[in-house]
């Protein structure tokens, strides 16, 4: 048995050293990595990463640690790439002010959606968010003279960023979104590592594991939970702001419908719910799995391995492997909710206790 | 006057269809408490396989529906024994996820397979109507909702008075008690499912003459199949029936009435009401 040490020196409950130092590490690593990465695509791919990650980590906080199954995220990531590009295209407002404006907005009508939506549980919450995020879209859709309707907001550009007439970045490569998702990135799951160690965490987590025993001893589950939406809504604009940025271009079908949501949910359930690791892993699997597909490089490495480019099959590869992203997506899915209905990151635990033969621990041995 | 009668009977033929897509959804829930989010991709299939019988064999979108929907009952019986059948203990949302994820397959390999162009079913009476006091009715939207009234009201015979029908209804009501006096719940679930999946079919061959016919059909039917279920109350089927007519009817109103664009929202707002002031629905129970 270790000494223990004076309260002073002990890390905060639950915490340990090593993957914090193991995060910092990772970050300086990643901090570097554009010097000597310089592929554009390697550099897009790392920027779509982090955007699953942001997205990921935010639902996490509501979906992961609150047991809200919002399956309505889209609308906040529309909300707040809808609100950036009106804001920089219509009235010239830089980005770095918008986003604020946006997220503001965002949080905003989530605490409005939230007040009313919360009271509502299991299956008539995820119902009721997707309608949420539905009736979004179709306003989007629907208010031509706002939105620019279903043809979208094309950006032209974005105006360079000075701090006291110094240059710091024009926007013309894809470093400066490297390095802004890559601190989005860091920031959320600084946030989900605090919600786990907080009193605001432990909070979430028992409105999660049972709503009225969590009432019972005197949480208020409303505030709770429009607390935890808030912090999840910040976020998701922020990174629909981001998306929407990168991209230049935003449309009501590509960034509010349910697929979107949809998405957001599944890099959490295939890394693992619940936990700060999860989406980091959700996002490691699903991005570079659909850019493979995308690019055929997976068609390029079956026909390597031997299957004829000119076959019936090699043709039929070549022309669909492209579109089968969203395919795979679902294969994906039915598959982790069925083996590893905690997710990869559960489904490795599993094994690492497995193989060290310590069997007898609960499954749940780590929230 | 006239506009009104007009698009109120239109919204109420379109209802019958949504209706019997709701029927289809709340009895699956009704017997396992599973959401079925995959309800309009199969919907979807139901549509394509109709378009397939039309093109390659010429057989009429309303009478392949002897063939479609039993090909569509084995389809649900075997989605319910592989998949379904092994969440249905697990947390709400897993099921949720596991039927999207499904849903995700069918809509993806259809697309894979036929490409994402709409498909139109051009029938000899697709486009010719009825005229009657100066209200015109289109041929093939009252020819659905015969059809569909002929369903439902067997359907009922069907869970009314047969043993069967009886025992799916016992099983909806609860699964434990029902277990207890020796139903076999598992043929239950499987017969529900297998049932809903060949309705959502049956639902897609009667409006295949009337829509595009594209991959991606499926996930507006899917919304409006819980609009119409929870507005009639979860696992209630005179609610679904209720709530389909309801939902075909107001989407009709508000499209003459307010903008043709909006009616979608409107029904979703509407959703959105009965769920928080009559969570149970409109008729108050959710039982079937």
């Amino acid at each position: 048995m270790r000494p223990a040490l004076p309260p002073m020196l002990r890390a905060p409950r639950g915490a340990a050293v090593l993957p914090l130092l193991l995060f910092a590490a990772a970050l300086a690593a990643l901090g570097f990595l554009p010097l000597w990465m310089t592929s554009p695509y390697a550099l897009h791919v790392m920027v779509l990463i982090f955007l699953a990650v942001i997205q990921g980590e935010s639902w996490n906080v509501l979906g992961g640690y609150t047991g809200q199954y919002s399956v309505g995220h889209a609308a906040y990531f529309g909300i707040g790439a809808y609100a950036t590009m009106m804001l920089l295209q219509y009235h010239h407002l830089a980005p770095w002010w918008g986003v604020w404006v946006s997220v503001a907005v965002a949080v905003g009508l989530g605490v409005v959606i939230g007040s009313i939506t919360f009271r509502l549980r299991g299956p008539y919450f995820v119902l009721a968010s997707i309608a949420v995020a539905e009736i979004i879209r179709l306003i989007a859709l629907n208010w031509t003279d706002v939105t620019n309707g279903a043809e979208g907001i094309l950006l032209s550009d974005i105006p360079p960023l000075t701090i006291g007439g110094r240059l710091i970045t024009d926007f013309m490569s894809k470093v400066p979104f490297y390095y802004v998702g890559l601190a989005l990135a860091a920031m959320t799951i600084a946030v989900n590592w605090g919600v786990q160690h907080s009193k605001l965490g432990y909070y979430f987590q028992a409105i999660r594991e049972d709503q009225d025993a969590a009432h019972s001893l005197g949480i208020s589950l409303t505030f709770y939970k429009n607390v935890a939406l808030a912090i999840s809504a910040f976020f998701t604009a922020a990174s629909g702001a981001f998306y929407a940025l990168y991209v230049g271009f935003v449309d009501p079908s590509t960034v509010l419908t349910v697929d979107t949501s949809v998405q957001i949910v599944l890099i959490c359930i295939i890394g693992g719910i619940g936990t700060i690791l999860g989406p980091v892993v959700g996002a490691l699997v699903l991005v570079p799995l659909s850019e493979a597909l995308r690019s055929n490089v997976i068609a390029d490495g079956l026909f390597q391995l031997g299957v004829s480019e000119n076959s019936r099959t090699g043709q039929f590869l070549k022309e669909n492997l492209a579109h089968a992203h969203v395919l795979i997506y679902g294969v994906l899915v039915v598959v982790v909710i069925l083996f590893m209905p905690e997710g990869v990151l559960g489904f490795v635990k599993g094994l690492r206790r497995r193989f060290a033969g310590k069997a007898a621990l609960p499954a749940k041995g780590e929230a | 006057m006239i506009i009104f009668v007009q698009s109120l009977l239109s919204g109420i033929l379109v209802g019958g269809v949504y209706a019997l897509i709701g029927i289809g959804l709340t009895i699956i829930f009704g017997v396992m408490r599973v959401i079925n989010f995959a309800h309009g991709d199969l919907l979807m299939l139901g549509m394509y396989l109709t378009y397939f019988f039309f093109a390659s064999m010429g057989i009429d979108p309303f009478l392949s529906i002897v063939l479609t929907a039993p090909v569509m009952f084995v389809l649900g019986a075997f989605l319910q024994k592989v998949f379904i059948n092994r969440v249905l203990n697990a947390l709400p949302q897993n099921q949720i996820l596991l039927t999207i994820g499904l849903g995700l397959v069918m809509s993806n390999t259809v697309m894979l397979l036929f490409t994402s162009d709409y498909r139109i079913l051009t029938t000899s009476y697709s486009s010719s109507a009825l005229h009657v006091a100066g209200i015109s009715i289109s041929t093939p939207l009252l020819l659905s909702f015969a059809i569909t009234v002929a369903i439902t009201a067997f359907l009922y015979w069907f869970l009314l008075k047969t043993d069967t029908g009886q025992a799916i209804r016992a099983t909806a009501q609860d699964r434990d008690a029902a277990q207890l006096m020796g139903i076999d719940v598992k043929r239950m679930s499987v017969l529900a499912t297998g049932m809903g999946t060949a309705l959502a079919a049956t639902a897609g061959a009667l409006i295949s003459p009337t829509y595009y016919i594209f991959p991606q059909v499926g996930s507006s039917f899917t919304l409006k199949a819980f609009v119409v279920v929870v507005l009639g109350g979860m696992g209630s089927i005179v609610g679904a029936t209720l709530g389909g007519v309801v939902v075909g009817a107001t989407e009709s109103l508000a499209a003459v009435y307010i903008s043709s664009g909006l009616k979608e929202l409107v029904v979703f707002v509407l959703f959105l009401l009965v769920l928080l002031f009559r969570p149970a629905g409109l008729l108050g129970k959710s039982r079937m």
